[in-house]
């Protein structure tokens, strides 16, 4: 069984369709479960959160006939960000300074959700990453980047967190 | 589009002004397939506008997106305001904790098979006052009855779309904590040292 390498990026391209998303969420599980230190339950979560920042892309940032784009990172022990992009070219786009404003103003605890769609981006993609940045894309469109550390999901699960230390004495 | 199958079966009613029906939902419900697949229930709820209790049967569904909750939740409201239940049962754990991060868990309760979801509805009273209700199912609980299923894009909120004013003074939300408090990392217990270093 090969080892999980240092660092690992892959990037997908795929059609602004909905279609497609089931495979894409068949990938990150089975990407995750198999390439990183994350455990099962941060897979399916993982899965969520590329299903939900796709999904905003396909609908928001890019028109039909166009591409997004997602790239996963993961640096072995450390962290795995997904980055996801959008052409821009959709007709419902606006710019990351917006969407940031979006997300801050539906993070605020008294924030109420009162349609069918609102709770993906900040009850999904923002409980469960450490870190979310929206930057606009100099070609046109945002990327969307959201981290996770490993260390902080492990400590979430109580997990034993990895010890680059071999031993420890007690102090006096 | 994904593939998705929603049952809809009559179960034994409670009472006499009860209705019971079980949703078997499976397969992944996405948004190639939600706004359709969803239609299912809303035409149940149509036929029966009062005394409807439902229980979602989760066994066999492996996936569901924000979008199905956010229907989810507009169900939930609607029965209830019509006197009924809903329940959920057999949920898997990755269905399980995608509804508590949302906070659905505060609302539906959750059941680890059809025959204790069913002996919920039978003992529970109408939920005629959900006192305990949080604010979210307050403001998400839409009109009432006559209006029927949403048409497949329910005056969305779409995500990147400005967002509606908060409702005037809403009570304080009580958000889900879907990951419980850190562990003390080892690196950093007192009355340790490393001699590594």
């Amino acid at each position: 069984m090969e080892q999980i390498p240092e660092k690992t990026k892959i990037t997908i391209t795929l059609p602004t369709n909905a279609y497609f998303m089931s495979g894409i969420r068949d990938f990150t599980l089975t990407m995750i479960k198999n390439t990183t230190n994350f455990s099962e339950k941060w897979a399916f979560r993982f899965q969520s959160v590329v299903d939900e920042l796709c999904n905003n892309a396909i609908e928001y940032g890019s028109s039909p006939g166009s591409d997004i784009r997602i790239s996963f990172n993961h640096v072995k022990d450390q962290y795995l960000e997904i980055t996801v992009e959008d052409t821009g070219a959709g007709t419902n786009k606006i710019n990351a300074a917006q969407l940031q404003k979006i997300f801050n103003e539906r993070k605020e605890p008294g924030y109420v959700f009162t349609g069918i769609r609102g709770r993906g981006l900040v009850k999904i993609i923002g409980e469960w990453t450490d870190e979310i940045k929206f930057v606009d894309r100099p070609e046109g469109g945002i990327a969307v980047t959201v981290k996770k550390y490993l260390k902080d999901a492990r400590q979430a699960e109580t997990l034993p967190i990895p010890n680059n230390n071999t031993l420890f004495l007690n102090n006096l | 589009m994904t593939e998705a199958i929603i049952t809809i079966e009559d179960a034994q009613s409670p009472s006499p002004d009860k209705i019971l029906k079980i949703v078997h939902i499976s397969g992944q419900l996405d948004e190639s397939n939600i706004d359709e697949k969803i239609q299912e229930i809303y035409k149940v709820l149509e036929a029966n506008p009062k005394g409807l209790n439902l229980i979602f049967d989760m066994e066999n569904l492996e996936y569901m997106n924000s979008k199905s909750i956010g229907y989810l939740t507009d169900l939930y409201g609607k029965v209830t305001e019509a006197n009924g239940q809903v329940a959920i049962a057999k949920a898997k754990n990755n269905i399980l904790d995608i509804l508590q991060v949302v906070g659905l868990t505060q609302l539906i309760k959750t059941f680890d098979s059809t025959d204790e979801a069913k002996n919920y509805i039978t003992a529970a009273t109408p939920a005629s006052a959900p006192a305990t209700m949080p604010t979210e199912q307050a403001a998400s609980a839409p009109t009432p009855a006559p209006t029927p299923a949403p048409t497949p894009e329910p005056t969305p909120e779409p995500t990147p779309a400005p967002a509606p004013a908060p409702a005037p003074a809403p009570a304080p939300t009580p958000e889900p904590t879907p990951t419980p408090a850190p562990a003390p990392d080892p690196n950093q217990t007192g009355g340790t040292f490393n001699i590594n270093q």
